[in-house]
């Protein structure tokens, strides 16, 4: 199994279909292209994005569907193109592509980009990170808003 | 903010170097063509959100920040097919 050298997790073996490639990079992080998919047992469901590349650099995630059942997928036909995929229709959540949303800390908690979705196709690992304009959906999905503060 | 007009077909220009061309009016969406010198950059509004966002995901640490999100989430997500192993 392949080794990688991380920050938060120390040197860490994986399996190389875990490996993922962002052949434009991330927004922000356009020429970061190799990443593994990690999700650890303790942690569950939280998912690493580790960089291949750069030790420091790892996405917290979630399922998508962990946090919107209902989720409405919304890949635009370049996206999906770049991802190997039928462009006149949406692929299947969990059955075609993996989605993943990045879990973010703001001032009053976790949120999570459900705009922008990272959409992996399962069967060539390839991966965008989809934005999805007229979605409606928040970059910034609070994670608890349901919590209520005792007082 | 300044409002205007615009026909399809019809061009704004933005000082000396940038042309803005409305392209297609559909039902509900615009096509617009833009066209500005190289190094300016031209985003989607949303775009430039992600991107803010993917800077502030990436400060997270795997330390407490990621032990007190674990605390808080109650869900019965059922894990997926990759897993990861920490060597010792």
């Amino acid at each position: 199994m392949p080794l990688a050298q991380t920050i938060n997790f120390g040197t860490i073996s994986y399996h190389p279909d875990a490996a993922i490639c962002f052949p434009k990079g991330l927004p922000a992080f356009e020429e970061r292209r190799n990443f593994v998919v990690l999700q650890f047992q303790d942690s569950a469901p939280l998912t690493f994005i580790q960089s291949l590349e750069t030790p420091d650099l790892c996405f917290v995630a979630m399922p998508v569907l962990a946090i919107e059942p209902q989720y409405r997928l919304e890949v635009s036909r370049e996206d999906l193109e770049e991802l190997g995929l039928a462009s006149d229709r949406q692929p299947r959540m969990g059955v075609e592509v993996l989605c993943l949303t990045i879990v973010s800390l703001g001032e009053s908690g976790p949120t999570a980009n459900l705009l922008a979705p990272v959409v992996v196709n399962i069967r060539n690992r390839k991966a965008v990170q989809a934005v999805a304009g007229e979605s409606g959906y928040s970059h910034q999905h609070a994670l608890f808003a349901q919590e209520v503060v005792a007082c | 903010m300044l409002m205007m007009s615009r026909r399809e077909g019809e061009v704004i220009l933005i000082g000396e170097q940038i042309e803005i061309v409305i392209a297609h009016i559909g039902r509900s969406r615009v096509k617009v063509g833009i066209r500005a010198p190289r190094e300016m950059p031209v985003l989607a509004h949303e775009v430039k959100l992600v991107k803010d966002e993917n800077l502030a995901a990436a400060k997270i640490s795997a330390g407490a920040e990621i032990t007190s999100i674990l605390k808080k989430i109650n869900s019965n997500a059922s894990s997926f097919c990759v897993t990861g192993r920490k060597e010792n």
